[in-house]
Parts: C-alpha cells; structure tokens; sequence
C-alpha cells in the first residue's frame, strides 16, 4: 500500500460520510431548529407584550394629551391586533430590519450589531479560556482519581460552582482594581484602538463569566473521564497494548468524553448569555446586555424586543453548532449507530 | 513438585502461590488466593471458573491490568522474567508484545469513535518501527490473517458498522500485532451466538498452531475447555482447587467441585424431560472466606477434616487438587449423578 | 452448559459498606445540611430571638458604622441600617423565593415531565418542543423581561423563575421516566389496569424522586444566585426591603471605602449556595453508588 492508497481509503470514507446519514442528520436538526426560532421569538414578543402600562404614555411622559398618546399608538402600531404586529415585525426582523426605537429615534439593527460584537468577543474569551483551562485540568485529575491533583481540582471547582457571578465580578474588582489597581474596574476599549487595552478591560469580566464556566467543564470533563477508565472495556484493550497511560487518557478516552463535553458547552450557552447581562452592567461594557437593561429602564419596547430575540437566536444557534458538531465529530452518530 | 507438563522442554509460564488482594471499599477482597500452574511454548491451557473466583484477576496479573489497590504476592515468571513486581514501565512493553490479551466483549473492548484501522496500527506502532505505511499494511495482513473479510475496506469502518464475530476478529487481530507468544482469551467467545463461538473457537486454534503461539483459555464453560485444552485448571474462590490434563480429568476426576461442573454439563445420554443439574448455593464471598475447604458449605462429600484447609498437592502425576476426600469422587461415566455436591 | 455467568467482574462484590467510607459519606451529606438548617433557623428564628435591629427604617447619624460595633454587629449600611438584621431577613426572601421556584418547578415541571414520557407519541413531542422553547431562551434574559413585566415582588421573583426552572426539571424527570418506562414492574402494572394517575403516583413518583430530589438541591443554589442577580438588577425584591442581591448590589456603590458592604452578603449567600451544592453532590453519589 502506498500513501496514495491511504489517501484515496480517507477520501472513500468522507464521500461515503457525505452521502450518507450525516447530511440527512444535519438537514434534520436545521430543520428543527426552524420552530424553536419561531417559537423564541413568539415567546419575546409575547413576554415583553407583557410588560404593563402604556408604552406611549411611558414614551411621551405623564403630561401628554390623550390626543397626542393616541397619534403615538398609532405611530407605533399598537392598534392592530398582536399577531398582525408580530408577523409584521417578523417580516421586517428577517430583513435584518429590527424596527427604530422610538426613544432614541435611531434604526435598532446597527446597534445590536455593536453590542453583539462586544458580547461576543467577552463570551469567546470566557469560553475558550475556559475550555483551554478545563481539558488538562481535568485530564491531569483524572489521570489519578484520588490524588492530590484530582482532589484540589475538586475543590476549586465546586467554588467556581458556589460563587455568583457578580459577586466573583466585585471581588475582582476589589482585588485587582481597588487594591492592586492593575486593571480597569469599568469602561471598555475597542480592538481598533489598543489591543491590549481591550483586553485589560476585558479581563477581569472574561474571568467573571469564565471561572465557574471552567468549574462546570472541569467537573464534567473529569467525570466522565474517570467513568470511562473505570468502566470501559476499550480502556483495558489499550492498556493491554501497551500503549502508555497518558496517551490512553489522551487518544482513547478523552476522544470520547470530548463529545459529551461539547453537548455540555452547547446546553451551558442559555445559562452564559444571560450571565454577561449582568457581567456587562458591573463593568459598564457597551454590549447587548446592557443595552438590554438601559432599554427596560427606558421601557424602549423595540430594542428590548431586539435583544432578546437575538439573545435567544444566539442561544439557538450555538446550540445547534454544538448539536451539528457533534454529529459531525462522533461517528457512532454520523453512521448511525446500529 | 513441580506438574508434569513441566518436566518437559519449553517451559513459557510458571506461576506459584499466586495471591491477590484488593482493597474494596475498606477491606480487603482475597480475589486470588493461591494459584499455581505451568504452561508450555505452544500450548492451550483452560483456566475455569465461575464469575468471582478468581480466574479473569489471576490473568490480568500477568498483563499487570490490576487497579491501583491490588496487593500481589507469589512469583509469576514469563521465560525466566518475574513477573510479579515488575514496575509499571516496564511491564508495559510486555504487554501486547510478549503477552496480549482478548476480552469477553468484542463491542466493548473496541474503541467506538475509532476507525479499526487505526486501532490495529496503534498497537503495532507501539512494539515496531514501523512508518504508517508499513504499519497499515501490516494491519490488513493482520486482518487477513484472522479471515476478515473485504480486509481494505474495514480498515477503514468504524466497530459498530460490524458483527460481533467480525468486531472479534478485530480484537483477536490487535491481540496479535505484538506478535506475542502468549495470548490471553478471557471467555473470548462467551458474548457471542453459538455458530460464531465455534468460528472464533477455531480460529484460536489455528493461531495457535500457526504462529506457534501458546493460550491460555479463561472460560466458566468447562465442556468447551475440555474439549480444546490441552490442561485444565479448575479454580475456586481464588485458589486452584484441581490441574490436570483434559483426558486425566475426564478419567478420574478428584475434587468435588469439578465432579459437579462436569456434571452440569448436559448430555445426550441424560433421560430426556429430567431436570438439570445445578450446584446448590452461592460462591463465598472474596472478602469473607471461610475457614479450611471454601466448597465446604455447598459440599455433599464435606467431613469434619475440611476444617482445615486442604493443600493443592500433585497427587498423582501430572493431576494436582485439593480435597480430603478425593478418593470418593465419583467418576463421571454412569448416570448416577445425583449423590455428589450435584443435586437434580 | 455450566455454570452461568452473568458479568466478567474482576471481583465479586462486597456488599457491606466499610466504617470509613460510610463515615465520610455521612460527613458529605450532615455537614451541608446542617449548614443549611443554620442558615435557615437563623434567618427565621434569628431576629426572633436575637436582639437585632429592624432590617429598614435606620438612623441615618448611624451610617457606615463599622463591624462590632455597639448593637451592630456587622455594622452599618449607609442608610444606618444593621447589615446583620439585613442579611438575616434577606436571607429568608432568597430562601422563600428558592424554596417557591422549587415546588413549582417540581411539581408542574415533574409532573409535565414523567407524563410526556409515559405516554410519549405526539404528547412527549409537543410538550417537550415547547419546553425546548424555553430552554432555548437564555433564562436570565426571560428572567429579566418577565419580571419587568410583572413588576419586582417576591412573587414576581418565583413566578420569573419557574420560566426556568418547570422545563429544566420537566428534563430530567422526563429522562429519569424514560428508563422506567421499560421496566417490568411498569409492564406489570399497566398490564393490571391500573389508572395512570395512580401508576404516576405508585410506581414513578417514588422511583424518580432521588433524582429529582438531588436535581433540587443543586437547583436550590442555583435560584438563589439568580434570585440574587435579579435583585441585584433591581428586578428581584424592592428596596428598601432586604436582600442578598439587593445589598450586593447597593455596596457596589462604595466598593473601594467599604467592601465590607459588599463582602457580608456575599459571603452568606456564598455559604448557603455552597452547602446546596455539596448537599446535592453527596446525595448524587449516594444515590449513583447504589
């Protein structure tokens, strides 16, 4: 056999992966992931319907006329019925139009995108910095279930698991700002004018959000991991190789807790985005969250409808990033486990 | 002292006293607890069993697969080499390169999120300077070698796209990339159907006088061992308890608790409708042994002098046990069966 | 054949628990919760009992006043109130509200949960489509909008957090029935004629209540953290009555003069939410060690 040999076998395998289950696998979950969006945004609009008193008396204040309330109404198309306004609102927010926020008069969608992109780079520091942290972490525990390491693991990540994220936020701020004044307790710098600047200011929130993120992945990583060694007979059949610990923690095992850790990010994704609503209001950072909380302060309708409904979608399709990832990655799914 | 088999040239395995011990929640398990056996170059020993008693531990001591807690004493010397002790680095080159080993579960014991090619490779890679290349053509040999069949193709499938006998030959094809010379088949064929028993069955065998290789057969299914092994051991709650050739066993068998599993295997000639025979009771609990014979309790030959344990001796040559009461073992042929630690 | 052999174990199991490991076991599960039970009876009995100052209404001559100080124990807010009487009466909205959350979450969320998975066919797939829904939603986010709409209240704070908390323990219960489902006994009783609220109330309910049990007390500190975070919006309990969230959020203010303001609260609900989770934790390996 020949390297050319080898190559042809891989690519005998990637055109039978492309034609077989895990294509239709993948339509699948796109297509379900069509009525979970609907049914979110059905969901935003019904719950910030919800929210009491008159938006055009919020808008216009108490000294309106009633006259001058009822032109607002209908400026803001209250009159119609609410389904009438959510498919209008949905055949503009498909568009990419999310509709101008009458209190500030500007157009919503540059916005979210602004914020969006703040949000996204905190979550993806978090995130990655989690993950980076939590895999050797969590390899090195279960390497000696029981030992030091694996013990201390424990213990850090059940703090992780206690603390709150805005009290863990203070206590950070306390400690590097307050006290050894290395970082920036609020504002935030954009990437285009100092690179580290931005990342001093996002520093201290990017460990808010990520330590207990990291807890979670380390307790689930290391679990799973000691599980598998414990109990899995393919574990033995590499030991009985000869093939040294550490490469079996590696190339055996952690392959295959690996994909159930990518369901666990997926599944944290909900929990994560709502914790930077706050994580941005303690350390004032320009993101969706606190637009969300500066538009319900301001009972700005439009943009709160805005950003929960990218909040959601975000959340959606991470998770089904995770959920496609995984159906690529493990191929007991992408064959189609007998 | 030593058993027959030993006398002659080729000596592979010698294993003395052998005693495990673990520590399970607190206290401490006798898993092994005195195991001796010989087996030579080339040659298929049956180690039996039932679930507890030792005989899978006993294995695994030699691969050195042991969780943490175990204690082992005795000697086990693999071609002169102690066994017993060794540190961890360096029974690890051993391990799929002198001695290799086959577990129950074909679907278990493969990796299931990786292609089967790359299993073999790895356990070749590991004991060779192979390139990939090499390596990979060495795999298909492999899987020839055990009658895979479409060898090229499965290289590259995924286990469970296969049949459990197919998934077995794979193992046994791992087993073989170290080119060891003592394979291990710890109840190789128990997960299996019946037809595919006899297919993986044979090709042991065939190994085995292909590459000159010798077995060592863990199973509970003493009909299967005396049909293929060349010796027999049986062991019971952690001790051998008799050893001898299959065809001595059959001839005069001496302790009570083989006489009853050779009685628990069916037979054609046994009236038809009659019940089969079970040997009542439990295995003792490893962690709780009794005093003297451990089969005591569920004996029918048990006297006042099983109190005291009984030494594994070779009594005649060649056959080993360990009973008092040898002599009133009844022989196998003839259908009374039903007066000897067997009941119908 | 022979003698029949269920599983290749390495060892026979030894089914009596050593002295060591039980005491440990016993050590996980008493020394949370006997943190909680003085949590809570200090919460509820504290102010009862002890000479504490109302939580509200303090003399504002007596601000900022620090830690053992007289009549002040942890001293002051900056409103002159007794951080002590604050914490203490904060603690029992967290705990009220977590313990709202959790019998509503566990009983509508349960029940949901183990019908969609005993009937399963088009039930299970639309009752779960809708909790997926929910689950798709980021929490804090519906946590948020909700109780804006509802206006902040304790019963705003469980009602917001049932949005949450229903479809997560509809999850697992819906998970935990599912391998009920197939067990004999089930068979047995459906075969009996028995009613299906009586096999729910008979067979299921006891079989998945370890779960669900566990699932609540890691639930528990999880709802006092958001409950925390809701307050610490000012979306959660009003000011000026008291909460852990509420007081964090009031001491951001003066972080760099008085972290003490910011590190009180912080602690206790540090405390409670951690003996949750360690009370959760030692149950689930006592539960999974059976």
């Amino acid at each position: 056999m020949t390297a050319v040999a080898e190559r042809q076998g891989y690519r005998g395998a990637w055109t039978q992966a492309l034609r077989s289950p895990v294509s239709r696998l993948v339509v699948k979950r796109l297509l379900l992931a069509i009525p979970i969006m609907l049914g979110v945004t059905i969901l935003s609009f019904w719950v910030v319907s919800l929210i009491p008193g008159n938006a055009a008396q919020a808008l216009l204040g108490p000294e309106a006329t009633p006259d001058q309330i009822h032109t607002m109404e209908l400026q803001l198309g209250l009159d119609k019925p609410a389904y009438e306004r959510y498919l209008d609102w949905l055949g503009h927010a498909v568009r990419g139009d999310l509709g101008t926020s009458p209190v500030s008069g500007q157009p919503v969608t540059p916005q979210l995108i602004d914020g969006l992109a703040v949000t996204s780079e905190l979550l993806g520091l978090a995130l990655i910095g989690a993950l980076v942290l939590a895999v050797p972490v969590a390899l090195g525990a279960a390497h000696r279930p029981g030992g030091l390491f694996d013990r201390l693991s424990i213990f850090v990540s059940m703090i992780g698991l206690s603390v709150a994220n805005y009290v863990l936020a203070l206590v950070l701020v306390l400690v590097f700002s307050v006290k050894l004044a290395m970082l920036p307790a609020i504002g935030f710098v954009p990437l285009s004018e100092s690179v580290s600047g931005n990342l001093k200011s996002l520093i201290l929130p990017a460990i808010a959000i990520g330590f207990p993120l990291f807890s979670i992945y380390t307790r689930f990583l290391r679990g799973d991991l000691v599980d598998q060694q414990q109990s899995q007979d393919y574990v033995v059949t590499a030991q009985a190789k000869g093939v040294d610990p550490w490469r079996v923690l590696v190339r055996h095992t952690l392959r295959n807790s690996s994909f159930g850790l990518i369901a666990v990010v997926g599944l944290n994704l909900g929990v994560l985005i709502g914790v930077t609503v706050i994580i941005e209001q303690i350390f004032a950072l320009p993101g969706l969250g606190r637009l969300l909380l500066q538009a319900v302060s301001a009972r700005d309708m439009v943009v709160i409808q805005a950003c929960v409904v990218v909040f959601a979608v975000v959340t959606v399709l991470g998770n089904l990033a995770a959920d496609l990832l995984q159906t690529v990655l493990d191929p007991r799914i992408r064959y189609g486990d007998r | 002292m030593t058993p027959a088999a030993a006398l002659q040239s080729g000596l592979l395995l010698e294993v003395r006293d052998l005693r495990v011990t673990f520590t399970r929640g607190g206290r401490r398990v006798h898993a092994v607890n005195g195991l001796s056996y010989d087996l030579d170059e080339g040659e298929l020993l049956a180690i039996i069993g039932e679930s507890g008693s030792g005989k899978t531990v006993g294995a695994r001591t030699l691969m050195g697969l042991l969780p943490p807690s175990a204690r082992v004493s005795g000697s086990a010397r693999f071609d002169g080499t102690e066994l017993v002790g060794m540190p961890e680095p360096q029974i690890r080159h051993w391990r799929g390169s002198e001695i290799a080993m086959v577990f129950q579960d074909p679907t278990r014991s493969l990796n299931p999120t990786m292609r089967i090619g790359r299993q073999i490779t790895e356990a070749i890679r590991q004991h060779s300077e192979l390139d990939r290349d090499a390596a990979k053509e060495r795999a298909i040999e492999l899987l020839k070698l055990v009658h895979l069949p479409a060898a090229e193709r499965r290289f590259y499938e995924y286990p469970h796209q296969m049949s459990g006998g197919m998934r077995q030959r794979v193992v046994i094809a791992i087993a073989l990339a170290g080119e060891p010379r003592l394979l291990i088949a710890d109840e190789a064929t128990s997960a299996l159907d019946v037809t595919t028993q006899a297919q993986i069955m044979a090709l042991l065998l065939e190994l085995q006088e292909r590459l000159g290789m010798a077995i060592i057969l863990i199973s509970h299914d003493l009909g299967l061992a005396a049909s293929y092994a060349q010796n027999v051991v049986v062991m019971y709650a952690g001790r051998a308890v008799e050893y001898a050739t299959a065809r001595q066993l059959f001839a005069g068998v001496r302790m009570p608790y083989t006489r009853a599993l050779l009685g628990a295997i069916p037979q054609l000639e046994r009236p038809s409708h009659g019940q089969l025979p079970v040997i009542t009771g439990q295995p003792p609990d490893p962690a709780a042994l009794p005093e003297g014979c451990p089969f005591r309790p569920r004996c029918d030959l048990a006297t006042d002098k099983c109190a005291e344990s009984p030494p594994f001796l070779e009594h005649e040559p060649g056959h080993w046990w360990a009973c008092w009461n040898a002599a009133a073992v009844p022989a196998v042929v003839g259908d009374d069966v039903d007066d000897d630690g067997v009941r119908s | 054949m022979a003698i029949a052999e269920a599983t290749p174990s390495v060892v026979a199991g030894a089914p009596l628990e050593p002295p060591a490991r039980t005491w440990l076991r016993r050590l996980g599960i008493i020394v949370p919760a006997a943190l909680i039970a003085l949590v809570v009876l200090a919460c509820f009995l504290g102010p009862l009992v002890l000479p504490i100052p109302e939580p509200t209404g303090g003399n504002i001559l007596e601000a900022y006043l620090p830690a053992f100080s007289p009549g002040h124990i942890l001293g002051t807010d900056p409103n002159g109130n007794d951080i002590l009487s604050r914490i203490l009466y904060g603690g029992r909205n967290s705990l009220i509200v977590a313990v709202g959350v959790t019998v509503v979450g566990q009983t509508i969320g349960g029940t949901f949960g183990a019908l969609s998975a005993y009937f399963g066919g088009a039930a299970d797939t639309l009752i779960m489509r809708v909790f997926d829904v929910f689950i798709a939603f980021p929490a804090l986010v519906l946590i948020i909008a909700v109780a804006q709409s509802l206006g902040p209240s304790v019963t705003t704070a469980i009602l917001a957090l049932s949005f949450f908390g229903i479809p997560a323990v509809a999850r697992v219960s819906r998970a935990a029935t599912l391998s009920l489902r197939e067990q004999p006994f089930m068979t047995a009783a459906k075969l009996c004629g028995t009613p299906w609220w009586r096999v729910l109330l008979r067979h299921i309910a006891p079989n998945i209540a370890p779960q669900l049990i566990t699932f609540a007390m890691l639930g528990m500190g999880l709802i006092i953290v958001l409950e925390g975070a809701l307050s610490f919006l000012g979306l959660g309990i009003p000011p000026p009555a008291p909460s852990w969230g509420n007081m964090i959020a009031e001491g951001q203010a003066s972080l760099s003069a008085t972290p003490m303001l910011v590190i009180w609260p912080s602690l206790a609900l540090f405390i409670t939410v951690l003996s949750f989770n360690l009370l959760g934790e030692s149950l689930r390996s006592l539960w999974s060690a059976r």
